[in-house]
């Protein structure tokens, strides 16, 4: 058992938020949100010359390969700045499912650009009316050897910007996964608003041609590529919800020492600082099941129980802190000259980022009820989940 | 980072658990089950001695009392373990008070007292809390004063559990009335239970047997005084985090879960199926489930840390925090669950699982005040987790 960061870790962790610290500030934010697209491009690139973008890219494909669990430290740093970057979409949801499953022409061809910064793939995970990744509604039929795809994504992080888009659709034999070209023939995209700002889009697929050496998975493969695609984003959700969640609490902890009313600290109140103690506890316990799930998946473990409570912890967590936190504040809170208003409204996006807790609940609560029915020699549960 | 068991941790694991299940097995679960849930009971007494001649007892001390100096984690898994079989064991007096005593105590004590913890062959009882000093412990009255070479002590102790069967009694003791800070003026006694002037009566509560205990004009020999005069509070409060950990171990609601999802997976539900088709009992399962495993890895990482001596004290509270009040929880979902005939208790036709649930929920609501209470708790996460200014 060993709970501690390796140094190049904790060198990581340090650079990353000393580079997301010194860069990210509230006038640099405001500037953004003027040009009405909040994606910071010079950060990016200064990410990626600091290394930071291939930590979890093997080095054969010109990133570090330190692993998925630096990643997740990363992350936590992007949401603790609630910096404009595209990490999870990128190099989670994309990046480290074409590493593991992709063949070499496309790892060769797409890895690299990722981790210099040079390019952008991002994924399309969800669709109108479907936060299942798992089983998409967009259908994919054969084309000879290639793949024509109909169908709809929404919510697409930098699909405009995006050399291409990871997505799956279904087909009689099972689900393919693709690489699409967002400026390709059939391809539309219209942008959408989301509650924290990020660019999304939805994307249209109209008899979208894709030729075999971008399909990188189907049927039984393409299937274990959505799960473990799954998987590595919702911890890494975890993780920045852990991010954002630690910065909040730290802020609420500040403001409430220095606010006075009554002629004290509003922290002296026990109303207060027990309000602030639940939250600290609710962000100990996320880091707890954050860390458990990175690490696990790093380590290549059966990682699936433990990603789906990490993702119910953080979107009660996301929620509960986000409340407590502006609650805390008063008005300043929600006053957009105050930066926490940043942090509840990537809290509520994380939270909801495929699918709310319940969900997760009940998906945790079917895989109990067959394990317990295996375990007691009982029949084949009739509400198990088909993937 | 590697957040999980190592192959000899897991064995010993395994190691205690049959080794904890050949103990319970007969008479002891008999006597456990009845007047003497409590413990202290002639076959409680010989299973606790059977447990220190085979060297559990003595396997976290240091060497140098023949212990094994095992870390932590591996006290916590033995912990966890003892607790999961449903033994009462008297962590109190192995792993709060025996230190100490090995510690500060005379070498007479050590040779004699200590060794007899060691061999399971002595329970102490703890004497902090009065009818009047709870939460505000350093406020208590029981008085020991010098008359000539012995010292002399009256007061009244209260929830002094074990104190029935108890060798012993850790006292604290106001022997500075004077003292401008209330919590300097305290020292710790040893008061053997077969000194004359002590006595006891049973507290009822809604869980366990307890007592109030009652020290007259006991009068006491100096080797009796443990540690150093009037610096009691210190003894008093080493050892705190230790203890909070131990009270929000994760193995006995882990059972019951198991317990409850196999009751649930086996039990017809009238309307068809079973009861764990009910998609609210899965989701009740489900939360249950999902507060465990943070249970599990808070006391994981409590102990790894205190094994690199890094364990803070808003982490220790914390975690008694989130224990303490998601045990009430637990019981609540799980019962819910059972639903109406989970109220039916031990021993009452129709009870299930033996009326675990029945009896842990009234057990449950101790904890919440118990072992400094969670205002107090939260203070101090407020004050040594966040920083914040203290409320007074």
């Amino acid at each position: 058992m060993d709970f501690s960061l390796r140094e190049e870790q904790r060198d990581v962790q340090g650079l990353a938020s000393q580079i997301l610290g010194d860069q990210v500030t509230s006038e640099r934010l405001k500037a953004l949100d003027a040009t009405g697209y909040r994606f910071d491009e010079p950060l990016w690139q200064q990410l990626a010359e600091a290394g930071l973008l291939g930590v979890a890219i093997e080095e054969a494909c010109g990133g570090s390969g330190m692993g998925f669990e630096t990643l997740c430290l990363l992350l936590t740093e992007v949401g603790k700045a609630v910096a404009p970057v595209p990490m999870l979409p990128v190099l989670v949801s994309a990046a480290l499912p074409l590493q593991r499953f992709a063949g070499d022409a496309i790892r060769q061809a797409v890895l690299p650009g990722l981790a210099s910064g040079r390019s952008i793939v991002t994924a399309a995970l969800v669709e109108p009316g479907n936060d299942d990744m798992l089983n998409p509604f967009a259908e994919a039929r054969s084309d000879g050897d290639a793949w024509l795809l109909n169908g709809d994504k929404h919510m697409v992080a930098l699909a405009d910007r995006a050399q291409y888009v990871l997505l799956a659709a279904r087909s009689p034999a099972g689900p393919v996964v693709v690489l699409v070209d967002p400026r390709g023939q059939g391809v539309s995209l219209s942008p959408q608003q989301s509650t924290a700002g990020e660019p999304q889009y939805a994307m249209v697929l109209r008899d979208v041609r894709v030729p075999a050496e971008h399909v990188v998975a189907s049927g039984e493969r393409a299937r274990a590529m959505l799960a473990f695609t799954r998987q590595v984003t919702l911890a890494g959700m975890a993780a920045q919800t852990l991010g954002v969640c630690e910065k909040m609490l730290a802020m609420t902890a500040t403001y409430t020492s220095e606010r006075h009313q009554f002629g004290v600290p509003i922290a002296t109140f026990q109303a207060v600082s027990h309000r602030a103690a639940d939250a600290y506890i609710d962000v100990a316990n996320l880091r707890l099941v954050t860390e458990q799930a990175a690490s696990l998946l790093e380590q290549g473990e059966d990682a699936g129980e433990a990603v789906t409570i990490a993702k119910i912890w953080a979107g009660d967590v996301a929620c509960r802190v986000s409340q407590s936190a502006q609650h805390l504040h008063g008005g300043i809170g929600v006053d957009r000259d105050y930066a926490l208003f940043r942090y509840c409204l990537w809290a509520k996006e994380l939270e909801l980022r495929l699918g709310g807790s319940a969900s997760y609940l009940a998906e945790l609560g079917d895989d109990i009820a067959r394990w317990a029915k295996a375990r007691a020699g009982i029949g084949a549960d009739p509400a198990v989940r088909v993937a | 980072m590697k957040i999980a068991l190592t192959k000899d941790q897991l064995k010993l694991r395994d190691e205690i658990r049959g080794y904890m299940a050949a103990l319970m097995s007969g008479p002891l679960a008999e006597e456990l089950s009845g007047e003497q849930a409590e413990g202290g009971g002639p076959e409680y007494r010989k299973a606790l001695r059977q447990m220190g001649e085979d060297g559990w007892i003595v396997r976290s001390w240091p060497k140098a009392f023949g212990g094994r100096d095992a870390g932590p984690v591996e006290q916590y898994i033995f912990s966890d373990e003892v607790i999961r079989a449903g033994f009462p064991y008297p962590f109190l007096t192995t792993d709060g008070v025996g230190p100490v005593l090995a510690e500060v105590a005379t070498d007479e004590i050590r040779e004699t007292i200590v060794a007899d913890i060691l061999k399971g062959q002595c329970i102490i009882a703890i004497g902090y809390s009065e009818p009047s000093a709870g939460t505000d412990l350093a406020s208590l009255k029981t008085k020991a004063e010098r008359k000539g070479d012995k010292w002399l002590i009256n007061g009244q102790k209260i929830w002094t559990s074990f104190g029935h069967v108890a060798d012993y009694v850790w006292l604290a003791a106001r022997t500075d009335p004077e003292a401008v800070k209330k919590h300097k003026g305290l020292s710790m006694f040893l008061v053997p239970t077969s000194a004359p002037g002590f006595s006891f009566t049973p507290i009822s509560t809604l869980g366990v047997r307890t007592n109030a205990t009652y020290y007259q004009d006991i009068e006491l020999d100096d080797k009796w005084q443990v540690g150093e005069l009037n610096q009691g509070w210190k003894l008093i409060t080493g050892q705190l985090n230790r203890e909070r950990l131990s009270l929000v171990n994760h193995g006995p609601c882990e059972l019951l879960f198991e317990q409850v999802a196999d009751w649930a997976a086996r039990a017809d539900a009238p309307e068809g199926g079973k009861v764990i088709d009910r998609p609210w009992v899965r989701a009740n399962l489900a939360r249950v489930k999902s507060g465990i495993e943070v249970l599990r890895l808070t006391c994981w990482k409590q102990a790894w840390l205190m094994g690199h001596a890094q364990l803070g004290m808003d982490q220790a509270s914390a975690a008694k925090v989130y224990g303490s009040e998601f045990f009430v929880e637990v019981w609540r979902l799980l019962l819910e669950i059972l639903g109406q005939a989970g109220t039916l208790a031990k021993g009452s036709e129709g009870a299930l699982l033996r009326g675990a649930l029945e009896h842990r929920y009234r057990t449950g609501s101790v904890l919440t005040f118990g072992g400094g209470t969670n205002e107090v708790q939260r203070d101090i996460v407020a004050a040594a987790g966040l920083w914040m200014p203290r409320s007074r």
